[in-house]
């Protein structure tokens, strides 16, 4: 299975100590719903989808989500985030078919 | 397909643009600034960073600008001028040609046009030319000329068993009517830039697209036989729809409904 | 989407100019259950355990009124609240109405978050609710709901 391919962008670029920050984790997933059929086939495509994700900062659970088949394909997950300091943010994603992937930003706030 | 559902929609497609395009079915401002959210979170932005890899491990930035003979720093304007005549290829190329041409020029294997890769590489060679105005020039050569007369004719030529052609829903006195729920949009305009928009990523198909690769969806949905990418007839097809957004606003990856 | 369904709601708004946007899409999807099919009303009951909801002004779901197509519908949720240890917002539940399995995400959150908001973009099978549920640390759960129509667009 290929590599899930995710992007993390903090928003805005630039941000201090005390500020609270745009936290935006894409994916590369097909997010399949189980329910539509191949359409050479016929027959019902497996549901495929990023079932969990977890945001830590410095290694510490700040956030946790439980996601479904609901979600679009290619999905956008996007929470807040207060600086209190330099660190790693770390965001781990995984599927229901047991396929998971970590990516890291590393949080540097101005003055 | 039975007879009787075509013949429904034939009579729907004369309905077309009759008095249903109410106020308001139109996206509210509110609504619309949600959707335009939607490009500082394009998914096809991570498909952008792949492109970039994949097109330093091919030629990167300087060779490419080397084998094109413009400098580097020129690279942006010159991108935002294609489709374009290239001497060294002898006929008028789309970016994605070239970066076919650059596989060649190292000895690498050669992307199809239809790849994945290719879209990515695409993709990333394009949004170089960000922030520049799409400056085609039509009336560069003959060979640009020539491609702009054939490409207006690929667009007015009647096809298929239903006798569509682009222009039968893009023509200037039909735009702003609707198909479906659709408001047929001004291919034109500075509001769709739509030239400069592309490769972009497609909501309703969840995929990013290369802008003839969306032509052939519009054909494939109209029921005509696609021309085929990278053919002369497509990329005048592409000159001449590139032609309308002249000095519209580059901005890749773009996304579309 | 597909041809045929193409046509058949093609055929249907001729018939009636006005639209009704869950022809096709809706009716194919109703056919099959999916693995994790969950109505609204035992969603809501596993996530309150019963208790009540209030729909407050607290919370602000926003997503388009008319979405232009069912496979990416924006929609962002913020919960007023000062995130302290003492005061914050636990969950955010994303909730879609109609959908065969009408959860979307559980979104735990913690007061490092700073401010309570969770941004997505869901699928939505048809014109429904769309229904945001949240969890204060008091245990309480407040509510905000927003229609949104889904249209059928020009050729795919």
């Amino acid at each position: 299975m290929a590599e899930i391919k995710t992007l993390i962008k903090i928003k805005p670029k630039t941000y201090s100590v005390g500020d609270v920050v745009a936290v935006d984790f894409m994916a590369m997933h097909p997010m399949e719903s189980g329910m539509r059929k191949d359409k050479d086939s016929g027959a019902l495509i497996l549901a495929h989808y990023i079932n969990e994700v977890t945001f830590l900062l410095n290694d510490k659970v700040i956030t946790k989500m439980v996601t479904w088949e609901s979600l679009s394909v290619n999905p956008l997950f996007s929470v807040n985030l207060k600086i209190t300091g330099a660190g790693t943010l770390k965001i781990l994603a995984k599927d229901n078919k047991g396929q998971s992937v970590e990516t890291t930003q590393q949080i540097t706030p101005k003055g | 397909m039975g007879k009787r559902s075509l013949s429904i929609a034939l009579v729907c497609l004369a309905l077309l643009g009759s008095a249903y395009a109410e106020e308001s079915m139109s996206m509210s401002a509110a609504d619309k600034a949600m959707y335009d959210e939607l490009l500082e979170n394009n998914p096809a932005d991570m498909e952008l960073s792949e492109g970039e890899s994949l097109f330093g491990a091919l030629i990167g930035k300087a060779g490419y600008a080397k084998m094109m003979g413009v400098s580097e720093k020129a690279l942006p304007a010159y991108i935002a001028g294609f489709p374009r005549y290239v001497d060294s290829a002898k006929k008028v190329v789309t970016l994605s040609q070239t970066i076919q041409m650059a596989a060649a020029s190292q000895g690498k294997e050669v992307p199809k046009l239809e790849s994945p890769e290719m879209l990515k590489m695409t993709l990333f060679l394009k949004s170089l030319a960000n922030g520049q105005k799409t400056a085609m020039n039509v009336k560069a050569n003959p060979q640009m000329k020539a491609m702009m007369t054939l490409g207006k004719a690929v667009f007015e030529q009647q096809r298929g068993g239903r006798g569509l052609s682009c222009n039968s829903c893009h023509s200037s006195d039909i735009i702003g009517q609707r198909l479906r729920m659709q408001i047929l949009p001004d291919l034109g305009s500075k509001a769709n830039a739509s030239a400069g928009t592309w490769p972009a990523y497609r909501m309703t198909k969840s995929e990013t697209t290369l802008l003839d690769k969306r032509f052939q969806q519009c054909m494939d949905n109209a029921l005509l036989a696609k021309i085929p990418l990278g053919s002369k007839e497509m990329v005048a097809l592409e000159v001449y729809v590139t032609n309308m957004t002249k000095g519209n606003a580059i901005h890749v990856p773009g996304v579309k409904r | 989407m597909e041809r045929r369904s193409f046509l058949k709601s093609f055929g249907a708004m001729g018939a009636a100019i006005t639209l009704i946007p869950q022809l096709g899409y809706g009716e194919e999807a109703k056919k099959v259950a999916g693995p994790n099919a969950l109505s609204l009303d035992a969603a809501m009951s596993a996530i309150t355990g019963g208790k009540a909801v209030t729909f407050s002004p607290k919370v602000t779901l926003s997503a388009p009124e008319i979405a232009e197509n069912g496979a990416v519908v924006p929609v962002k949720v913020s919960v007023e609240s000062p995130m302290t240890e003492k005061d914050h917002v636990k969950e955010i539940h994303v909730l879609a109405s109609k959908n065969n399995n009408v959860r979307c995400a559980d979104v735990y959150l913690s007061p490092a978050n700073g401010s309570a908001s969770f941004g997505t973009r869901i699928k939505l099978g048809g014109t429904q609710d769309v229904v945001a549920v949240v969890k204060m640390s008091d245990g309480t759960f407040l509510a905000a709901k927003q229609n949104v129509k889904v249209t059928i667009g020009g050729c795919g």
